[in-house]
């Protein structure tokens, strides 16, 4: 019994080596973005000679100006584009999920129940078997390639998330509260937005930051609702236009991606534990 | 704020609703029925919205995807041609489409592997939450934000013919590894990156998932003398039993729809092989315009998506109810 113990024990990794396999693993994960800034300021033959090498003598911001300046995808327009899109997202949802929210938290009824379920059933239908049934709606409405559509059909998609946030932080929210809203006088539109809201903030955040995300790295749905014919490129499907067919002109490729990916990491950076913590309690309180 | 709103005309939405109703109830009647909950109009107008919403975007695409499946519909003809379960027939005698469903089974059933075995392993290297392992947790996380078409970029210029790998080997004096031209490389390629890119979804869950776990609980059993191993495997595991479930059920539904990642790492290349069923929807049937047959193809998904789920989720109820008795 005892030799077993310590034959067991013995198999365990000591610490040295366990340090080590993390930091391999931290090294591969790191190198891509290593890769893409090193060689987004180098010429396409030392890109292929030394991959890895950064030669401060031959550094050139040319490549990096040309992605910028480039008239087949232009960045910094496509960054206005997404974060337009980013932003109206977010503000259609919030103003359709809040109130459902609060409803389905606060009533007891059955039907509520009911639609809970409806509302989130949007969380196990894949979006891309959606998508051509979704055109056809958004044809027949005389959305199709528009922004108005694809912002309906973008929102759409983030409903099941908010609604799954915001109803299980609203029941943590005393109902007394309400209560005493209303014998203020208060009526329903009010106490939601100034007694409920308010103190939501954390779930409105955290619903913030992922739809931001989902809808600055989709690709899918802007492809297809606005589509090239469109002439509206987000980040996603400029980068595509751009280099789909060049991926072997790497300095087109690597300052593409680099400017693609830039601001979503630095975004990252400063939200990580909001994104993080979203994650989790959208996965796991359910 | 609040005090000074003095009237008890109640809300604008019931009034519009009807005022002789509100005046014939009892004032004692309504406040209440309001302590209760908001009157139901109030409810209706709130939920309304969204309703309409998931009604258009998904509910109706529903059944719209099955009525289309049913027809030889070009994505422009206002009226789709019946042509009855031929989309389907034809589902069963398309050597691209059975390859695309067999890759992407074999794509979700690796890559849920893959990516729980490694978030798990790493989460359980990475409890602590010391500043160093809050850094390393960063740092294998990170892709879930930029994005499966980026991810797919980066790396087919890490692998590709003329890539970061190949040069290297070239400029070693040793052969090139054809990553994204050999038929089972590029299938390897493209379950590795997906690993890659996803595994860190999964660390989040399991540290979120081991936080919970009661202290007292791991210093019993080492008190009666388990091993590390034994504390994981009769421990750990069972008590981190609905997180597994979640978890799989995670990656194998978002692996089935796998489709940036594949068109922008391989274009599904070569010849197909790493084509998945939502790249044959999305690259093929919609370009080709046939968005009947592309309907046909979303049902089989659709299908096999709420399937999967349903079976992980009872499977996985009995295993975690067996551990509970």
């Amino acid at each position: 019994m005892t030799s077993a113990r310590v034959e067991r024990r013995s198999m365990i990794p000591s610490r040295t080596l366990r340090l080590t396999f993390i930091v391999l693993a931290g090294l591969f994960m790191a190198v891509p973005i290593y890769l893409l800034v090193v060689n987004a300021f180098k010429p396409q033959a030392e890109i292929i000679s030394t991959p890895f090498g950064f030669d401060l003598a031959t550094l050139s911001f040319d490549y990096m100006a040309r992605a910028l300046t480039s008239t087949r995808f232009n960045v910094v327009a496509a960054y206005g584009v997404t974060i337009a899109l980013v932003i109206g997202v977010n503000i259609i949802s919030l103003i359709v999920s809040v109130p459902a929210a609060y409803v389905i938290a606060r009533s007891l009824k059955r039907r509520y129940r009911v639609l809970m379920l409806v509302l989130l059933a949007g969380l196990f239908i894949p979006g891309q078997a959606l998508i051509i049934p979704g055109i056809y709606v958004l044809k027949s409405l005389g959305l199709m390639g528009t922004i108005q559509g694809f912002l309906l059909f973008e929102t759409t998609l983030t409903i099941p998330v908010s609604i799954f946030l915001y109803v299980g932080y609203i029941q943590t929210i005393p109902r007394e509260l309400d209560e005493a809203a209303k014998i203020d006088g208060a009526g329903q539109l009010r106490t939601l937005l100034k007694v409920i809201v308010p103190l939501m903030k954390p779930a409105i955040a955290t619903a913030i930051v992922l739809h931001s995300i989902g809808v600055w790295s989709d690709f899918v749905h802007p492809q297809m609702i606005l589509g090239p014919a469109s002439g509206i490129y987000t980040v996603t499907t400029g980068v595509y236009a751009a280099i789909g067919q060049y991926t072997s002109d790497y300095t087109l490729v690597y300052p593409n991606l680099l400017l693609a990916v830039a601001p979503i990491l630095v975004f990252f950076i400063f939200m990580q534990r909001r994104i993080v913590g979203g994650l989790t309690s959208g996965a796991l309180k359910g | 704020m609040l005090n000074k709103i003095t009237t008890p005309s109640g809300p604008a939405v019931l009034r519009a609703a009807g005022p002789e109703r509100a005046e014939r109830t009892a004032p004692r009647a309504i406040s209440r029925r309001r302590r209760a909950f908001l009157d139901s109009t109030g409810q209706v107008a709130f939920v309304a919205p969204a309703f309409i919403m998931v009604t258009l975007f998904v509910l109706i695409p529903i059944g719209i995807a099955f009525y289309l499946s049913l027809t030889n519909w070009n994505g422009f003809s206002p009226n789709p041609g019946f042509v009855g379960t031929a989309n389907y027939e034809r589902i069963l005698e398309d050597d691209a489409a059975l390859r695309a469903g067999t890759f992407t089974a074999i794509l979700a059933i690796c890559g849920t592997l893959g990516c729980n075995v490694a978030g798990l392993g790493f989460a359980l290297l990475l409890t602590r939450s010391t500043r160093f392992n809050s850094f390393m947790r960063a740092l294998l996380f990170y892709p879930y934000v930029i994005g499966a078409l980026m991810i797919g970029f980066i790396w087919s210029a890490i692998l590709g013919a003329n890539g970061v790998i190949n040069s290297a080997l070239e400029s070693a004096g040793l052969d090139k590894i054809p990553f994204l031209s050999d038929p089972t490389l590029s299938a390897l390629s493209v379950i590795a990156v997906t690993i890659w890119a996803a595994f860190g979804v999964n660390l989040v869950l399991y540290l979120a998932g081991l936080q919970t776990i009661d202290e007292s609980m791991l210093e019993a059993a080492k008190i009666d003398g388990a091993s590390t191993s034994q504390i994981f495997w009769q421990v750990k595991l069972p008590l981190l039993a609905p997180v597994v479930t979640v978890n799989i059920v995670l990656s194998a539904v978002a692996l089935l729809k796998t489709y940036d990642l594949v068109l922008s790492l391989t274009s599904g290349g070569p010849a197909g092989r790493t084509e998945t069923v939502a790249y044959q929807i999305l690259a093929v049937s919609f370009s080709n315009g046939s968005l009947g047959y592309g309907a046909a193809q979303s049902v089989v998904l659709m299908v096999v998506v709420v399937a999967v789920t349903v079976a992980i989720t009872s499977f996985r109820n009995r295993a975690e109810r067996n551990v509970a008795a």
